[in-house]
């Protein structure tokens, strides 16, 4: 290494940010540098899909929450072991943004709009969106302003340079509560990064003119898990980008694995039991089924009862609280009334997807109700593989396991069965 | 003078402006604080279900959704008419679930979002003028509070120890609470009648053990190898406020004669997070009373130079389970373990009249007519006009989605220090008086971050009275309501968030369905801007005269690093998820379009 700087001949690439490595890389030239760090430099160059940047809108910081609450993954392994680094995130940072007589000043390492700048530039990053992105009044976005921007425009930047983008939570990835039914939802216009409720064409990325792969990370928030090891499958390069995504993601661009088509919470419901017998709970407290209490779970797509909560110890049916589907994307109105049976209120409205219907329908078959019976049959025959589905829906847990083990082939039939191909084309 | 901006706080829920005026010495002179958006909550719950609101409302705010979650049910217990059969087990798991959220939420704060303020460079540079002591002290403040992302000098900082300690007791209390709420954030279990779980006598120890793991935490990093007991009963239980910092005091300066002539600072000498900021934190007790060579002075901010227009203010938390089942909704003083009542600046007590709360839009980017509202009567129109949302050059009228909320007109200080206070806790009551004997502001920001340790010990001995002693595994959870019971009605919900006073007011219409929801939340109160009168809010008033840069502008003034402008908002442990919810009912738009 006779060329090589002393002030270069100790460095460990592994734990260099790509600012510093590139730094370096032109300090010394390219060949030598070549010469002399070959199989480091492999390694190095991932950092370049390594870095997280994590922005939020219009949130509640849920999300972030529950990203803390990682078990395992906890967040420092991930940063750690799984290679994962969160550059920029307005929770876990140092810095601020100060102006002094209108000016940005001091330096990146303290000024976190500077250092945003930075990184943004910088470009190649995952994008982490949390929160919604406030389109009102009148398109301005002027709804929300950090550091004199709106985060309309925040969030056009970041998109622009990303590598691709996770929303994480139903306000990114659906808008979530922020667009719930309201006399002045249309004013304030809060949009999610791909989609605005169950409408794609609504999406803030297609309202900036913006074609970037998405993943959504549904849920009100999201269990750490589906954050985490969405992030850490794509940056151990197990899930290549965009290539794999379309037989990754639902329609709804959510991965399956913890979203799966063929599967819902109720299948492994702690109360299951109970509502096999047709024993129902009809006020609060008790121990039985929930589905007269308005539970959502049989048509909630979502590995909570199998993964369960914090820990991996809960769930909200366990607690006597029914499902109100928070990682559907009508939420909340599409579960609004939570307290209410599904039979009562009817499920106009709801968008069960296909092969929900035929979970809905299949379980009530059982209990022996019929409202919403109609609806499996009158869909019946109208897409491919359901009549095997249902067939199949009690064997939800096993169908799950074989999913995660074997998710190649297992996404190659999803594929061909369930997701209908206008998902496919988006951009 | 100078305009210091910070736009945005980092390190808080939300989003968060603070803009001041310095003049050439570097002190504080004017400050207006603003909440950058407006959300929508409490309008999407008008004409639906009441029931609803107690899962919903909790989504405004990802660090204190059991709070909101309860204050709502406790709308909804009187809305329904059943807040007098509210079975006591119902209202000791609501207990429960709030004081491990509240333990979580005061943890979080103190590690996650305050500490990492201590490593900035400034404290590098200035306990570096104090020989091996401070080099030592710089040692232990970036081992132990470095945050995830951070580099000095082009260095990567790794986390340090008691911030990656502080989130795995975090998640720690997050499994506690989901044992009982399913899951954390945003937790099933509260509901209108009482509660959907009750706990069984597995979830006890389950419970028990969360917690003592937690304690152990507390014991070692956090006090220092003091056990929680031996320290509640020195200071919460102690005779009087004197002995209670009598104890501290005395602890603070075994600890500095060994370590002023060892320099050794560490945990493992004694220096749990509290001593350490107990003693380097305040100019009167490190530097004065214990001579040790440097101190951050965090008690000469964050205090109040009017008391004429600051009051503290307590909704009362945590229901009496010897006074059985059902509750009084307006939260008399005696009945609720950390009491109501309002204090005016000079720290006189007045009981609690929930018909005192009002709020202004004077000075938001709402449009509003009246001056003052009381809650049930709220009104919110957000500005339509994007020209006119301008935190730059808008009007020195209007400057926040943030209303400015008051008791009587006056503006409150809410939160950990308030409580303590109302409650006569007698360490934070005790140290109150000894800052304001030797002519130091009182409150200060020193006094709000203890007040706030302190709150999570006191907290934690009634979260084990609760699961031990109240608590009856096989007792009533919820009584049954229908939806018919909720016709024509209203309701009050107080309560107490982490960071302060928290209400909910709820009507229905003839069909049951909700007419008017508003929350009225904790941040609100700290962080509004000036109210109808032209009186700034709590956090812009602690700002007046504060110096900006570290420790008093020990090392000149430095407007680029504002520190002063930090310490002295964050020791509010301000949410902005919470405090810009607001939306509430309006005369107008009065169609409603399902749009389905």
């Amino acid at each position: 290494m006779g060329d090589i700087p002393e002030r270069f001949k100790h460095l460990d690439f592994m734990r260099m940010d790509r600012r510093t490595f590139l730094k370096a890389v032109g300090a010394l030239g390219a060949s030598v540098f070549l010469q002399n760090y070959r199989s480091e430099i492999v390694k190095a160059l991932e950092f370049a899909e390594n870095r997280i940047v994590w922005i939020q809108g219009g949130e509640c910081t849920g999300c972030s929450e529950s990203l803390l609450n990682g078990g395992e993954p906890d967040i420092v392994q991930a940063m750690q072991r799984l290679n994962l680094k969160i550059t920029y995130h307005e929770l876990l940072m140092e810095q601020q943004g100060v102006f002094v007589d209108g000016i940005l000043v001091n330096t990146s390492e303290l000024n976190s709009e500077l250092y945003f700048e930075e990184v943004i530039e910088e470009g190649g990053y995952i994008l982490v969106a949390e929160g919604a992105i406030a389109n009102g009044p009148d398109g301005s976005g002027r709804y929300c302003v950090l550091g004199g921007k709106t985060y309309k425009e925040i969030f056009r930047k970041a998109a622009e340079n990303a590598a691709f983008i996770v929303a994480v939570g139903q306000c990114a990835a659906f808008s979530g509560v922020n667009a719930a039914d309201s006399d002045i939802r249309d004013l304030l216009d809060f949009r999610g990064v791909a989609f605005t409720l169950e409408d794609e064409t609504k999406g803030i990325l297609r309202e900036l003119g913006i074609d970037k792969p998405v993943i959504n990370i549904a849920g009100c928030p999201p269990h750490a898990d589906w954050m985490l090891l969405t992030l850490a499958a794509v940056v151990l390069g197990k899930i290549k980008i965009p290539e794999d995504l379309p037989g990754v993601l639902d329609k709804w661009k959510r991965p399956k694995i913890f979203f799966p088509p063929d599967h819902t919470i109720h299948e492994n419901c702690p109360r299951r039991g109970y509502y096999d017998r047709g024993e129902f709970d009809t006020t609060v407290s008790g121990e039985k089924c929930l589905w007269k209490l308005g539970c959502k779970a049989p048509y909630t797509h979502a590995d909570c009862a199998i993964r369960r909560w914090n820990g991996y110890h809960s769930l909200c049916p366990q607690s006597g609280s029914p499902c109100i589907s928070c990682v559907s994307a009508g939420f909340p109105d599409s579960s609004r009334p939570f307290f209410q049976e599904i039979e009562d209120v009817g499920i106009v409205g709801t968008n069960l997807d296909s092969i929900a219907k035929v979970a809905v329908g299949g379980a009530l078959l059982a209990a022996g109700a019929h409202a919403i019976k109609r609806f499996s049959e009158k869909d019946a025959g109208k897409e491919g593989g359901e009549g095997k589905e249902d067939e199949n829906g009690e064997e939800g847990n096993e169908k799950i396991g074989k999913e995660t083990e074997e998710s190649g082939e297992n996404e190659g039939r999803n594929e061909k069965t369930e997701t209908a191909p206008e998902g496919k084309k988006e951009g | 003078m100078v305009r210091v901006t910070i736009d945005q706080l980092t390190r808080i829920e939300g989003h968060y402006r603070i803009d001041t005026q310095v003049n050439e010495e570097g002190v504080i002179t004017e400050a207006r604080s603003s909440g950058l958006m407006p959300r929508g909550f409490e309008r999407f719950l008008e004409k639906q279900d009441p029931r609803d609101a107690a899962l919903l409302t909790q989504r405004i705010c990802g660090v204190c959704p059991t709070s909101h979650s309860i204050a709502a049910s406790n709308a909804l217990d009187q809305l329904f008419g059943v807040e007098d059969s509210v079975p006591k087990d119902a209202l000791v798991m609501r207990n429960i679930h709030q004081s491990l959220n509240m333990m979580t939420s005061h943890v979080t704060h103190i590690y996650v979002l305050w500490a990492p303020d201590l490593v900035n460079p400034a404290y590098r540079d200035l306990l570096g003028n104090y020989g091996a002591v401070g080099a030592a002290v710089w040692k232990e403040f970036l081992g132990r509070y470095s945050p995830i992302s951070y580099r000095i000098d082009g260095v990567d900082i790794p986390p340090g120890e008691a911030y990656i300690r502080a989130i795995r007791e975090k998640r720690r209390l997050h499994e506690a609470i989901s044992l009982m709420g399913a899951k954390m954030p945003h937790s099933v279990m509260a509901h209108v009648g009482g509660v959907t779980y009750g706990a069984t006598v597995a979830d006890i120890g389950q419970l028990a053990a969360y917690y003592w793991k937690t304690m152990d935490f507390v014991e070692k990093y956090t006090l220092g190898g003091i056990p929680p007991e031996t320290w509640l009963e020195n200071t919460h239980l102690a005779t009087s406020p004197q002995k209670a910092v009598s104890f501290v005091l005395n602890r603070l300066q075994e600890l500095t004669d060994a370590s002023l002539v060892s320099n050794d600072f560490s945990y493992t000498a004694g220096w749990g997070d509290v001593p350490l900021f107990a003693a380097f934190g305040s100019e009167l007790l490190g530097e004065e009373t214990l001579n040790l060579p440097v101190s951050l002075k965090f008690d000469r901010s964050g205090g109040y130079n009017d008391p004429g227009k600051i009051g503290f203010l307590s909704y009362g938390v945590y229901y009496k389970p010897e006074l059985g089942d059902g509750y009084d909704p307006t939260s008399p003083a005696d009945s609720r373990v950390i009491p109501s009542g309002f204090m005016n600046g000079n720290f006189e007590p007045e009981r609690f009249d929930y018909t005192k709360i009002f709020e202004s839009n004077t000075h938001t980017f709402y449009v509003d007519s009246d001056a003052d509202r009381e809650p049930f009567n709220g009104s919110t129109e957000p500005e339509s006009d994007p020209a006119k949302i301008d935190f730059e050059t808008a009007p020195e009228a209007r400057y926040s989605w943030i209303k400015a909320p008051n008791y009587g007109g006056i503006p409150c200080e809410v939160g950990p220090l308030s409580r303590m206070l109302i409650m006569g806790e007698p360490l934070i009551t005790g140290l109150v008086q000894l800052f304001r004997e030797k002519g130091y502001p009182a409150p200060n920001n020193y006094l709000r971050m203890l007040a706030r340790v302190q709150e999570v010990l006191v907290i934690g001995a009634q979260f084990l009275k609760w699961i031990y002693e109240d608590l009856d595994p096989n007792g009533r959870f919820a009584v049954p309501t229908d939806l018919s019971m909720a016709k024509d009605s209203r309701g009050m919900g107080l309560w107490e968030a982490p960071r302060g006073a928290l209400g909910h007011w709820i009507t229905t219409g003839p069909d049951s369905k909700v007419t008017l929801y508003q929350a009225v939340v904790a941040s609100t109160w700290n962080l509004a801007p000036q109210n109808s009168e032209g009186i700034p809010g709590p956090a812009e008033q602690a700002l007046l005269g504060t110096k900006i840069s570290a420790a008093e502008n020990a090392l000149g003034v430095d407007y680029t690093n504002p520190l002063g402008i930090l310490h002295t908002v964050r020791s509010y442990d301000p949410c902005l998820a919470c405090a810009i919810h607001a939306m509430d009912r309006t005369g107008k738009h009065k169609e409603w379009k399902r749009v389905v």
